[in-house]
């Protein structure tokens, strides 16, 4: 178990506020944190790898890596860290950045077999693509077997193929070396697909923990197909109303009935949903 | 969107699906769902949601047919548009909308105090609020 009571004062863009999280972890788990930026997300990863000071205790297994009068230094800690911009060594060989970590050869052949990097290993950083640094830096994160798995973001600059790709690796990664992975992510397909459990954190404390579809599966009633948009226009077409909203990059289009054409307000905030049983299913031509 | 209220009596589950049963002036409505809200139990009151676009209209409607949702109805208005036509009906003190076709309001010969039977499948029925 992995044993998370950890406080500290912030000052963020929005004022003051109080980091205050209070979390057990099974291990082994696949732990997703999501929540809105400057909510405290980066700053308890930075915690637990020993960056950041904090009050509270950290005791992951029967390990102590913080109390009240000691905190153990970061590189003694189990940890892997992974940052959304790679933190390669930009002077060094793909396989020197992994070797730098631990000089385990046989692990790190077998970490870049995995993830397809084994013909790129005597390339330095700079000749290779965002998803190619951010496998380099998924394997140094591994090189020392860590107990657990830290990524920040890992994939929010990858484009959505690498990152379908990426997380594939990502799962196998975890199950293959058993860490326990505690990734940000912000990506619901990402955190539906990795995560096992769902943590959201909101001025610094915990508001919602639970299964992936627990937490992000958007209802309004009986309704499971549910979007918040902006109501831009209705217009009277023969004896029906058709509500126009913009919902993310898109436009959609709403029937809607007289009396509810005249108590809408364009420039309004709506959600809109139907049940899960009439919208239909396109796959995108390939 | 045309609101009723309505009182569950009964709730059929098999995994995450569920037929919720309703009674409505000593009609039985049904409505085909996923996954329910711990709030929504047999006993509550509820506002049901149906869209106008979803109400089909029969007169002098005799045979079987699998609208499992069926509750007769006056019609109090018709307007009629160049392609659609707007029915208003009354059950009791409720009034609900029906978007239909002008030629089947013509067709059928549909104007203000015929009663009608209003017919509404199970998966166009959702639970808005629960009371």
């Amino acid at each position: 178990m992995i044993h998370i009571d950890i406080h500290k004062k912030l000052h963020g863009s929005n004022g003051n506020m109080n980091l205050d999280v209070n979390l057990t972890i099974n291990e082994g788990d696949f732990l997703a944190l999501a929540g809105q930026s400057g909510s405290g997300k980066t700053t308890l990863l930075r915690i637990l790898a020993g960056l950041e000071i904090s009050n509270g205790t950290l005791k992951i297994g029967d390990e102590i890596w913080q109390d009240e009068k000691f905190s153990l230094a970061p590189q003694k800690r189990g940890i892997g860290f992974v940052f959304q911009d790679y933190a390669l060594f930009p002077n060094m060989t793909v396989e020197e950045n992994l070797h730098f970590v631990n000089k385990d050869k046989a692990l790190a052949k077998h970490l870049l077999e995995l993830t397809e990097l084994s013909s790129l290993k005597n390339r330095v950083p700079t000749t290779l693509s965002g998803g190619q640094k951010q496998r380099v830096s998924l394997c140094r994160a591994l090189m020392n077997r860590p107990k657990i798995l830290l990524m920040d973001e890992p994939l929010s600059a990858l484009d959505p193929t690498m990152r379908t790709k990426l997380q594939n690796e990502i799962s196998t990664l975890h199950k293959e070396f058993g860490t326990t992975t505690i990734m940000v992510s912000h990506d619901p397909s990402e955190i539906y697909r990795l995560a096992s459990r769902v943590v959201v954190l909101n001025q610094g404390k915990i508001i919602s923990d639970g299964t992936p579809k627990e937490v992000l599966l958007k209802t309004s009633g009986s309704q499971k197909f549910s979007f918040d948009g902006e109501l831009l226009d209705i217009v009277k077409v023969d004896v029906i109303y058709v509500a126009i909203v913009a919902i993310g990059q898109q436009l959609v289009e709403v029937v809607v009935d007289d009396t509810q054409a005249k108590s809408l307000i364009i420039g309004d905030s709506v959600t809109i949903s139907t049940k899960a049983f009439a919208p239909i299913i396109l796959p995108h031509e390939k | 969107m045309s609101h009723i209220k309505a009182i569950i009596t009964q709730i059929d589950t098999v995994d995450n699906l569920n037929i919720v049963k309703f009674d409505f002036y000593g009609y039985s409505l049904k409505m085909m769902s996923l996954g329910l809200t711990d709030d929504i139990t047999v006993g509550k009151e509820v506002i049901l949601g149906i869209k106008p676009t979803h109400i089909a209209i029969g007169k002098g409607f005799s045979g079987l047919v699998s609208y499992s949702n069926q509750i007769k109805a006056k019609i109090i208005s018709c307007e009629k548009g160049k392609l659609l036509s707007s029915l208003k009906l009354s059950v009791e003190d409720v009034v609900l909308e029906s978007i239909i076709t002008l030629e089947s309001t013509i067709a059928m010969d549909l104007k203000v105090d015929d009663d009608v039977t209003m017919m509404i499948k199970a998966s166009e029925l959702s639970i808005l609020k629960v009371l």
